[in-house]
């Protein structure tokens, strides 16, 4: 590390260096990430160039089929199911990233003070955590919205909260295997001994040395995030129509599908391109890191 | 009998895990909504309904008094009555129990050739095109929702190639041969999503088997290929997948949720969407509690059955 910085290294040298780096990833890594970059660009500047409205209606004769104007159809109500796939892009995203993202701060911070202190604390915490994976996921997200009750339903907070809700105890779980097994280095008995609480100890010692078990579990998670709200939308259970969420699309649209079945391919195609594209940058991202994954979320 | 002391330790575990989510069910769906009564029958219900029905679920009670009874109920095979149909909720259940197990089954027996071929297919003409193609395939079907999946097959083998039925209603009447037809789609559904777990195991699982000095051995006393293969490779290399399979029946608790709402199959899953539209409390507090109860069971056997396969797990 001293090295690269003593180097001071020229625009010309840093950019080389990065391309080396690049060819050193793997090829699952790179159609990954590049899928996802294709995604990202889509959902932060779709909006502005999406042939029409989310909910604009008229935009061409109901249930006309593939067209170039049209390339994924139209719904019964006249609405360009094109447009209404790029303009979900960035809330399937959004809702997917920070439901996990609140999974994993809450999920880590659980996970490695349980690991870390042991005792009660772990012990109940434990029991508490089984108990929470023990219920189906799709099944424990069902029942927290419908405790939830009908005021909240259809508010994406509500769905953020819900998919970090499924999250966290899985996340957990492998955050305090990483604890205990971090916990038993010197430099932690160090920190100890001088005295530092176990929060500095958790915050300074375990977190830093746990980043890349977190890192993968936070891109595998994420993976599964689309599916899982999309799933919630197809039931019926997450966002209100008009939303242009994919899930709730495949959903409506799935009536007609023997007339104009581009209308779900369409929406289709994005939700799980999306997913292979995090499914495969996990796989090189954990290769990258040393660590095995085993993709699917179950 | 360490082994035993194991399994039983284990079984106690399963058992305190289950209390817990029973505290969890009850405290979510009865306790933290805050007045249930209005929660049922909505915010323009007048005070004597609202008051009625609160006599009649006993919410007038404290809760934990409430709580035990409710578990006391569960524990004697009770679940209490819909609060729509008014009907006992285990004969609601039974039907609905009975039909899940039936595909269950079903998507099982299709889901053992459709991991074994594959995987095999792929240890054999390993890196070469069959095998990438393979993992290509099985990377996007795992990449797939269940509920996209579902649709697909509809739309081939509803549309397409018009030879099932596109909504799978069965109820007593309803013959061996219209169950068939029925649970079809919905099996097919299941099996793929477990066997794309499965399968990418066992290839890796497999190939390991192959490179290993025993199997070397076999071919080198001159056995065929395909009796080193599935003599001596595959029955090792499926070990491991035993506990993907266990896991796969969890999965298949929440899975069915999905499935049987896409095909309208009168299962147990669907039932647990209908009860949540219709907040039918005693109907949901079942339903899910017996799915965590299957999904713990589930992961029981996965447990002892590998403490089981592999000594070496016994003294942990």
């Amino acid at each position: 590390m001293s090295m690269d910085h003593a180097a001071a290294p020229t625009r010309q040298s840093a950019l080389s260096r990065y391309r080396l780096l690049w060819g050193q990833t793997p090829q699952s890594f790179r159609i990954g990430l590049v899928i996802l970059l294709v995604h990202l660009i889509v959902a932060a500047t779709g909006p502005l160039w999406a042939p029409y409205g989310y909910s604009q209606m008229g935009t061409g004769i109901p249930l006309s089929g593939a067209s170039w104007e049209h390339p994924f159809g139209v719904d019964q109500l006249g609405r360009d199911v094109f447009s209404r796939v790029v303009h979900g892009s960035h809330i399937v995203i959004l809702l997917s990233l920070s439901g996990t993202a609140l999974g994993l701060v809450v999920g880590a911070v659980l996970g490695l003070l349980s690991g870390y202190l042991g005792g009660w604390f772990d012990n109940l915490l434990q029991r508490l955590l089984e108990a929470l994976i023990s219920i189906p996921f799709l099944v424990l997200a069902l029942i927290a919205i419908a405790s939830a009750g009908p005021e909240l339903s259809g508010n994406p907070i509500l769905v953020v909260l819900v998919v970090a809700l499924v999250y966290a105890p899985r996340i957990a779980r492998m955050a305090r295997a990483a604890a205990m097994d971090i916990a038993t280095r010197d430099y932690v008995t160090v920190a100890r001994l001088r005295g530092e609480s176990a929060w500095s100890v958790m915050r300074r010692e375990l977190l830093p040395n746990a980043t890349g078990v977190l890192l993968v579990e936070f891109a595998l998670r994420a993976g599964y995030a689309p599916v899982l709200v999309g799933s919630l939308g197809f039931l019926g259970f997450g966002l209100r129509p008009p939303t242009p969420e994919w899930g709730l699309m495949i959903s409506e649209n799935r009536a007609l599908i023997i007339i104009t079945p581009i209308t779900v391919l369409g929406p289709g195609l994005a939700l799980a391109s999306l997913v292979v594209g995090l499914n495969l940058f996990t796989e090189g991202l954990a290769r990258i890191l040393g660590r095995t994954v085993r993709l699917g979320a179950q | 009998m360490p082994i035993l002391r194991l399994v039983a330790g284990r079984i106690l575990l399963s058992i305190v895990t289950l209390l817990i989510v029973s505290l969890i069910i009850f405290g979510v769906l009865e306790v933290l909504p805050g007045d249930v009564a209005t929660r049922i029958l909505g915010r323009d219900a007048t005070p004597e309904a609202l008051e009625l029905l609160r006599a009649k679920l006993g919410l007038n009670d404290p809760a934990p008094l409430r709580y035990l009874h409710w578990l006391g109920g569960l524990l004697s095979g009770d679940f209490g009555q819909s609060l729509v149909s008014s009907r006992p909720v285990t004969d609601i259940l039974a039907p609905r129990i009975y039909n899940t197990v039936l595909l269950s089954a079903y998507a099982f027996l299709l889901y053992l050739p459709l991991t074994i071929v594959p995987a095999l297919i792929q240890a054999i003409r390993r890196d070469r095109p069959v095998d990438h193609g393979l993992s290509i395939v099985t990377l996007v079907l795992l990449s797939m929702p269940d509920f996209l999946l579902a649709t697909m097959l509809l739309f081939t083998f509803v549309v397409l190639v018009p030879v099932l039925p596109a909504i799978s209603l069965v109820d007593h009447s309803s013959d061996a041969m219209d169950y068939l037809r029925a649970m079809t789609l919905p099996a097919l559904t299941l099996a793929i999503v477990m066997a794309v777990y499965a399968v990418r195991m066992l290839r890796d699982n497999l190939i390991e088997v192959l490179d290993s000095d025993y199997v070397r051995m076999a071919e080198l006393k001159g056995l065929s290929a395909r009796r080193v293969l599935l003599r001596h490779a595959l029955p090792n290399a499926l070990v491991p997948t035993l506990n993907v399979t266990a896991l796969n029946l969890a999965y298949l608790v929440g899975g069915v949720v999905v499935v049987e709402k896409v095909f309208s199959y009168p299962g147990f899953g669907s039932l647990l969407v209908d009860s949540l539209q219709l907040r039918d409390l005693p109907v949901i507090e079942a339903t899910v509690m017996i799915a965590a109860l299957v999904y713990v069971g589930a992961n029981l056997i996965a447990d002892v059955a590998a403490v089981l396969l592999n000594p070496r797990l016994r003294t942990a």
